[in-house]
């Protein structure tokens, strides 16, 4: 009991401290770093144009990136984000291309479609870790294959297409030069603040990643808690499957291989701790940032496609090494 | 009695599994694909099914891979079709050098080997002395009436980039090499060449970035289509009209953007009828045929809206 208010009281006293500040503006300073430098060594990384392609093109991994902080937070990891979003954008294009209704209401039956099979993938992963205490690694990863194994089946492995033209409209829509679907990726991003810092269940995440017995005495419903996280994750896989089908126009059931890892290595970057309990989604927005900028401007100053990738591999090592010591640094 | 009705239906099943080559007297065809994941190999699996129901004179077994380097279930597979004892083994390998050795234990044992799609490798045919001929399409030369296409549109000294396939996957190999050669022969000028390992969203982004960095291209070659889908996309975005697509493989989805405009050309390997015909000639071979040689030509065709 004892134990469970220190990690509760700690963590809230830390986020109006001096040092949580430092902490925080660590990777925003290694983001800011990024930026100037691709600034002075090309030519368009801050034009308009750019921007808004870079704002583009983290929205999918910023959105799996929330959902995957809440999951790392507790300590577990969702290794099935990229499949269960494929299989969501599937359900949602066969929705969307069902005939004999209208336009709006295909989009509606569609998101309503995406979401709730992101919403049951990621309950069934809450679930299962959570009931038996299974290592989340192995459940998502066999999550990773039922998922993509039903996306192919549901689409017989073809690609659909011909959605309607407003839903395109959604996926290409600007706000002052932002995109809309990236403002909703930010909602999410923010949502995700509240909940985390401003809510007992919020707080009780961290807790869990802390120490999950000591909530468990306190007479907390862990187990709920756990599998609410990983609902929240397979939501917001559902949720990128719907700004992935506006932004291309196409469901793939191939889409989203590999996406986890970025998504994970957003949420590390951010410096959110791989063994839960430490970290925060703004700390996610800023990781996905780096890893956004980083491959576009990347292809600006016109590394070879091997390069490009050996360059992002170290970058996380990197990140992750500086947060070590800046967890250690913190803790002084 | 239920127990020896099951017992009889397992005898049976492994009776079939063990090769119902000799219990028939249809000849058995083992079809062994890539990734089933992959549309290309899909249609090409139902169009095999057609085939085997059209022709009704040969048994066939056919099987996937969960992904396209997965090259280790194809040897296992090669290595099942020996032990049923099947007439045929019709492949489009994934590895052109690892699967070699397997085939040759396949020949060994007396039974007619096809290699489709993509071409096993020479060299590697060479040291372990095996003669086999190659059924598929020339996908140099199909990249080739596609970037010649662009090319003929555009004339000399127009900037263009290629998006690759899978660096290090033959026919990814194959096409870009077809893309630069239409790339000398009309004198374009090439600012950029990256991969989007085969896949839209990828190509929607790299394409993106590519564009920023080169904002006065005029052409962009896609090595599939897929890809090709995800450059239109960011070209819409981009409000860019001004810039030329041409793909690879005609797959549906492409359809509506040929017909619009938004894409110049693809190229179509009837891919559906690729392992059909294969399987058309390997029974050919069962039936005492000649032995194929050397490099058996499958039809390609430009698509163009005209």
């Amino acid at each position: 009991m004892a134990r469970q208010t220190d990690v509760l009281s700690e963590s809230r006293s830390n986020e109006f401290s001096l040092r949580a500040l430092i902490n925080k503006a660590g990777i925003g300073l290694a983001l800011l770093a990024l930026i100037i430098f691709f600034s002075v060594f090309t030519e368009h990384f801050l034009n308009a144009n750019n921007i808004t392609n870079i704002l583009t093109q983290i929205t999918i991994n910023l959105i799996l990136a929330v959902g995957m902080t809440f999951v790392i937070l507790i300590g577990g990891i969702d290794l099935s984000v990229g499949s269960v979003m494929a299989f969501a954008a599937v359900v949602a294009g066969k929705a969307i291309t069902l005939p004999g209704f209208g336009t709006t209401e295909v989009i509606l039956l569609a998101c309503l479609a995406a979401i709730t099979a992101g919403f049951v993938c990621g309950l069934l992963n809450g679930v299962i870790s959570s009931y038996w205490a299974l290592p989340s690694f192995i459940i998502t990863l066999g999550m990773l294959n039922i998922a993509r194994g039903a996306a192919l089946q549901v689409s017989e492995a073809q690609t659909i297409y011909s959605f309607p033209f407003a839903f395109e409209e959604f996926g290409s829509a600007m706000i002052y030069g932002i995109p809309v679907v990236f403002l909703v990726a930010l909602v999410l991003v923010l949502l995700a603040w509240f909940i985390l810092n401003r809510t007992v269940f919020g707080r009780l995440l961290y807790g869990i990643g802390n120490n999950e017995e000591a909530v468990r005495l306190a007479g907390h419903p862990v187990f709920w808690y756990k599998v609410a996280a990983f609902t929240i994750c397979g939501l917001t896989a559902g949720i990128a499957a719907i700004v992935y089908m506006a932004r291309l126009n196409i469901s793939s059931p191939i889409a989203g291989i590999g996406f986890e890892l970025n998504a994970i290595a957003a949420v590390i970057i951010g410096g959110t701790s791989l063994s839960g309990g430490r970290g925060s989604v703004i700390g996610t927005l800023i990781g996905a940032f780096i890893i956004g900028v980083l491959a576009n401007g990347l292809i600006l100053i016109g590394l070879s496609d091997f390069m490009r990738q050996m360059i992002t591999g170290v970058v996380i090592i990197i990140a992750v090494v500086l947060d070590h010591y800046r967890a250690k640094f913190a803790a002084k | 009695m239920k127990f020896m009705k099951i017992a009889a239906a397992a005898a049976t099943s492994i009776a079939l599994l063990a090769g119902s080559a000799q219990a028939e007297d249809k000849p058995v065809v083992g079809l062994i694909m890539k990734s089933l994941a992959n549309e290309f190999f899909q249609n090409m699996l139902e169009g095999a099914k057609e085939h085997e129901k059209k022709r009704g004179d040969y048994e066939l077994r056919a099987v996937g891979m969960q992904n396209e380097t997965d090259f280790e279930s194809q040897i296992n597979a090669v290595e099942n079709f020996i032990t049923q004892g099947v007439d045929a083994i019709v492949i489009a390998p994934a590895d052109s050098r690892a699967m070699v050795r397997p085939l040759k234990r396949a020949m060994e044992a007396g039974i007619v080997v096809i290699n489709f799609d993509v071409s096993l490798d020479a060299e590697a045919k060479k040291q372990q002395g095996v003669e086999l001929a190659f059924v598929g399409p020339d996908n140099r030369g199909g990249a080739k009436l596609a970037g010649d296409a662009l090319g003929e549109l555009l004339g000399a000294g127009s900037k263009v980039v290629i998006i690759e396939g899978n660096p290090g996957a033959d026919n990814a190999n194959e096409r870009r090499l077809g893309f630069e050669a239409s790339v000398e022969d009309y004198k374009l000028d090439l600012v950029d060449s990256r991969t989007a390992h085969w896949e839209t969203e990828e190509a929607n982004t790299v394409f993106s970035n590519i564009l920023t960095a080169h904002p006065d291209i005029q052409g962009v070659m896609a090595a599939n289509d897929s890809m090709a889908i995800g450059v239109v996309k960011a070209l819409e975005s981009a409000g860019r009209k001004d810039i030329t697509v041409v793909g690879f493989d005609n797959i549906p989805a492409v359809g509506p953007m040929i017909k619009d405009g938004r894409m110049l050309a693809t190229v179509d390997q009837f891919g559906q009828d690729m392992a059909a015909n294969s399987i058309d000639l390997a029974l050919d071979v069962i039936a005492g045929g000649p032995q194929l040689e050397g490099w058996v030509k499958t039809p390609i065709e430009l698509v163009t809206n005209k």
